[in-house]
């Protein structure tokens, strides 16, 4: 067994090539790290975060957090953390629902409800969510009429100012209202947020109504028929048997769509609603720490995958434990 | 052949594999031989039975290096295993193997499967290989699937077609890895019937199978292995009638 | 609303009827269905009358016809613009070819011999013909610029007449060189487009509309291509530090949305290189849209690569095949087969995405129209624009799905390994 020379023996030569393939990346990363640096410190701007504390000197529209311009960029850029979270959260809800619904109509009797729920999904799939958010915001949106003109039912009013939605305020149920300053309501959400949340919604529905509906056919016809020989009906033969079993299928696919979700968020600037990355870039354009900008959008946008996943994982499991 | 390192070994002339007292753990560090020891001889057929999970595949296996070992030696052909890339090989040429799932490449055609490693590895024309080829698949009785796709044909074709295309790399040495347990039993005997012709020739051949009749029939020698070890080898008559070992004894009393 | 799983009983039962009880059955199952319907029927109609209604009457179509060149090319030289034609012309033309041999290529699950013009192809056909003949009057497009979509249109159908006649006869073999072309007409591509060697050069600042947008979706599809089987190849590898690369790689990637990463490549890539030596502004962003679709890719790749049964490589190994001859000549070739459909989604998701190309500033499909959309000449006049904008990206994304389904079909799902 001896008499191997070593770059020829199958147990060195593993470790040869990852040895290899290891030094070059670590020589290239190297390479560019002491360029960066080279080039940073000519340029006077070597990593450092006490700009942070600085007054941002901008005014961002519509945020949880109390802002203005005499604010720090950093409690500029949480503010925008809030407005994508805030985004992501209310994109989230809606287009899971919508999706279910989209993926159930796939199983619908009625011909035609199937064929449009067909439609819908690959209308929308093939074409880009830039695209669909700026017509959302600049043809749908804008366009609305406001004051007397605006659209709207008692309890949801669609204008130019915004949207307009009924709720409980100073302890009493209050419709929107059209006074002398414009519309009134307990819940008033931009015309920026509206657009962005319609389409980032009609967007991921149609990709979580694929997945509901793989769900859906990956629970055997038998169990249907077992079902109806039960004597159960259409819609609680979803809702008992089927739908409880496709969850297993359907729970990791949403995973990677509210990932995707919380990434395609980040077009929030197309909408001109001021999101983290929007905030991200009016800060490098003043500041110039092109560097610390971006580890601050991609640590903030890591974290919140990760939050995402972790949940994720945690319903999974209930899931998968119910079905034992 | 023989890689240059090694000096031809002394008994070249007759023995073509010689395994001895090889240890193998898995990486999870199962132990699966425990220094279990062979002989083959130049056209020699030995059967291998055994118990399931006795080491049988993880055995042969070592034989043409698909699985490592860590202690013992194996010599093939005179050509003895070592971690040397070369080594290893050279080995794999000389060895042929035959699968109990068949494993044929099911994007290439019967014959392209046939031809790869040949044109490839042995850097044959392309011409002659296909000549012979289709005299081997003439030989296996499917000369006209040729131009088929593996998942065209049955399972015993299928094998037959694995056999042909181990034959194709003109190697010293077939190992079968119970080429017949996947198979519907109607097709069994058909691929027996190939295994058998070939012994006619004098190819050296390992087979492990639970096939006795074909134990009988076919091999030189029956092996018993038992958790990792080589318990009983004898001719097939006295394999069967009267096994010294007690634990052969009671795998017989199991598949008779 | 009753539901049922796919291949209903009621489906069959449908099938036997008459026409006009088969039409009852779809739509009015039951007394609830048939409101629904004609619900949905109402809504569809009023729908269909609005749109019809602005498109005829309100829209005003001078925004699209007066940039239509502006849409296509962007800014490239007016006197250069016979390169792009003779390209369209051969592309054409080699679309229509492959198109035919793919038909001439007998499916692998019938037993049928391939026929010339199947149901199919007539009615791709047909659209395809109609849309070269009613697309130039209903954009008013200039005269050249009309008689040029014309002959491409015949080029193509002439093309795919040509191959679907003769190709039967010509030997497997032959069929192989078509995938050679189109890497050939590729390189071709970028020499006529970007000039030199003899062209006068066309600098990428100049590439715009359509052709910006298809040049930076082909060229990271190309490349991001080897580099994602590659990193598949690693995350499954049995060394640790492959292995924990390509997956550092791949997630990292994946974790961040492609715009913070284009703006990596804008603004940084500039400081990582020795002395401001940085790329053109497009070159980076194409390298960037490279990098990450070759994560994306990596993944779709890495779930073909465990579709593929370990015996497949024993027994090439046992052959004597390399490691590398075993991967390439067997086991690339079945994992790709598997991958297929999840790369070929992977490669519309960026032929999507590039449309963030706008957001930093270049002039691709989608930005060259917000131009025109910010020119208070066409004030107002947006909404031609998004719709057409939404017609092109939907042909170029559907017909890739639908080329993928095509050859998917053609691939015979037995030709890879199954798992027993
Ligand atoms: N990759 C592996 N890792 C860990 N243990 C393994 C591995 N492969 C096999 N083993 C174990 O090694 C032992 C021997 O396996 P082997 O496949 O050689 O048995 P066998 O005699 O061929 O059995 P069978 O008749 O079922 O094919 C078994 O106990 C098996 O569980
Ligand atoms: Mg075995």
């Amino acid at each position: 067994m001896n008499g191997t020379p070593w770059w020829r023996d199958r147990r060195v030569l593993p470790w040869l090539l990852q040895a290899g393939v290891g030094l070059a990346v670590l020589v290239v990363v190297a390479w560019l790290m002491t360029n960066l640096v080279r080039n940073l410190s000519a340029a006077g701007l070597l990593l450092s975060w006490r700009w942070l504390g600085q007054p941002a000197g901008f005014d961002l529209s519509e945020t949880l957090l109390p802002f203005n311009a005499s604010m720090s960029y950093g409690r500029a850029l949480l503010a925008g953390l809030l407005n994508t979270l805030r985004v992501i959260v209310f994109a989230l809800v809606g287009s899971s629902l919508l999706g279910l619904l989209v993926g159930m109509a796939a199983f619908s009797r009625n011909g035609l409800l199937r064929g449009l729920a067909r439609v819908y999904v690959e209308l929308v799939r093939n074409v880009p969510l830039l695209l669909q958010l700026l017509f959302w915001y600049f043809v749908v949106f804008l366009a609305l009429p406001d004051g007397a003109a605006a659209l709207g039912w008692p309890a949801l009013v669609l204008a130019k100012s915004g949207l307009y939605i009924a709720g409980f305020a100073d302890g009493r149920w209050q419709l929107p209202q059209l006074l002398a300053s414009g519309w009134q309501a307990p819940v008033h959400l931009s015309v920026e947020f509206a657009a962005l949340l319609t389409g980032l919604i009609t967007y991921i529905g149609a990709f979580i109504a694929e997945v509901v509906r793989g769900g859906i056919a990956s629970v055997p016809a038998g169990q249907w028929e077992a079902a109806s020989s039960l004597g159960l009906h259409g819609a609680a033969i979803l809702r008992h048997i089927v739908l409880p079993q496709a969850l297993r299928v359907i729970v990791p696919g949403l995973t990677n769509q509210y990932i995707s979700l919380a990434k395609a968020s980040s077009l929030a600037l197309a909408c001109g609603f001021t999101d983290l990355y929007s905030v991200a870039e009016t800060t490098l354009n003043q500041t110039g720490r092109a560097v610390e900008v971006v580890l601050v959008l991609l640590a903030a946008y890591l974290a919140i995958d990760l939050l995402i996943s972790a949940a994720m994982n945690g319903l999974n499991r209930l899931v998968q434990v119910r079905e034992r | 052949m023989a890689a240059p390192m090694n000096p031809p070994s002394p008994c070249r002339s007759d023995v073509m594999i010689q395994a001895e007292a090889v240890e193998k753990w898995y990486p999870n560090g199962f132990q699966a031989l425990r220094g279990a020891s062979l002989t083959v001889n130049r056209g020699e057929v030995v059967v291998i039975m055994g118990p399931s999970g006795s080491g049988k595949s993880t055995f042969i296996r070592t034989f043409n290096a698909l699985e490592d070992f860590q202690k013992g030696s194996i010599t093939v052909d005179g050509i003895a295993l070592s971690n040397d890339v070369r080594n290893i090989d050279a080995i794999r040429r000389e060895v042929g193997m035959v699968f109990q799932q068949f494993n044929l490449f099911p994007h290439l055609t019967v014959l392209e499967n046939l031809t790869l490693a040949p044109v490839l590895v042995r850097k044959r024309p392309r011409a002659e290989v296909e000549l012979q080829a289709r005299a081997l698949l003439e030989r296996v009785g499917i000369a006209e699937q040729a131009e088929k796709f593996p998942g065209q044909l049955s399972g015993g074709q299928q094998q037959r077609v694995a056999i042909a295309r181990a034959l194709c790399m003109e190697p010293r040495v077939l190992l079968f890895d119970e080429p017949t347990s996947s198979l519907d039993p109607e097709m069994v005997r058909e691929v027996l019937d190939v295994i058998q012709a070939l012994a006619a020739d004098d190819i050296t051949m390992v087979v492990v199978t639970h096939e006795v009749r074909f134990a009988r029939q076919v091999a030189h020698r029956v092996v018993l292995m038992d958790q990792g070890e080589v318990v009983e080898e004898a001719e097939p008559e006295t394999f069967f009638t009267a096994p010294r070992h007690e634990r052969t004894q009671r795998f017989l009393e199991q598949i008779l | 609303m009753r539901k049922r799983s796919a291949p209903s009983p009621i489906a069959f039962a449908a099938a036997a009827a008459s026409p006009l009880k088969r039409l009852q059955r779809q739509l009015a199952p039951s007394a609830a269905d048939a409101l629904l319907s004609l619900g949905l029927v109402a809504l569809i109609l009023w729908a269909a009358l609005q749109l019809l209604g602005w498109a005829m009457g309100r829209a005003d179509w001078a925004v699209v016809q007066l940039n239509s060149m502006l849409l296509l090319v962007g800014r490239y030289p007016l006197a250069e613009q016979w390169r792009l034609w003779l390209l369209a012309l051969l592309l054409a033309l080699q679309a229509g070819l492959s198109w035919g041999l793919l038909r001439a290529w007998p499916r692998a699950d019938r037993r049928e011999q391939a026929r010339l013009w199947p149901r199919h192809d007539r009615i791709a056909g047909l659209l395809l013909a109609l849309l070269a003949l009613l697309l130039p009057f209903a954009l008013h497009l200039a005269g050249p610029l009309q008689w040029r979509w014309w002959l491409l249109a015949a080029v193509l159908l002439a093309g795919r007449w040509a191959a679907g006649r003769w190709g039967q006869q010509l030997p497997r073999r032959a069929l192989k060189l078509v995938a050679v072309l189109w890497p050939l007409l590729y390189l071709l591509g970028f020499w006529l487009i970007g000039g030199g060697l003899g062209l006068a050069a066309v600098s990428p600042g100049d590439w715009g509309g359509l052709l910006l947008t298809l040049l930076m979706a082909s060229f990271a599809m190309a490349l991001s291509f080897p580099l994602g089987v590659l990193l598949a190849l690693g995350r499954r590898s049995s060394l640790p530090l492959l292995r924990w690369g390509s997956v550092a790689y791949i997630e990292f990637i994946r974790g961040a949305p492609l715009i913070t990463l284009l703006f990596v490549g804008q603004n940084i890539l500039g400081f990582l290189l020795p002395g401001g030596a940085s790329p053109d502004r497009i070159w980076r962003a194409a390298w960037v849209l490279t990098l990450f679709a070759a994560a994306y890719l990596a993944e779709a790749v890495r779930s073909g690569l465990a579709a593929v049964p370990p015996g497949q490589l024993e027994a090439a190994r046992s052959l004597g095949l390399s490691q590398p001859q075993s991967m390439v000549l067997v086991v690339i070739p079945q994992a790709l087969r598997v991958a297929l459909p999840a790369m070929v989604g992977q490669f519309i998701a960026l032929l999507q995405d590039t449309t963030l190309l706008s957001l930093i500033g270049l002039l691709d499909l989608l930005g060259t129209a917000r131009g025109i959309m910010a020119n208070p000449e066409f004030l107002g006049h947006s909404s031609e624009l998004y719709l057409v904008l939404a017609v092109l990206y939907w042909g170029c994304c559907a017909s890739l799905g639908l080329g993928s389904r095509a050859l998917e079909r053609r691939l015979d799902p037995r030709s890879v390994a199954s798992r027993r």
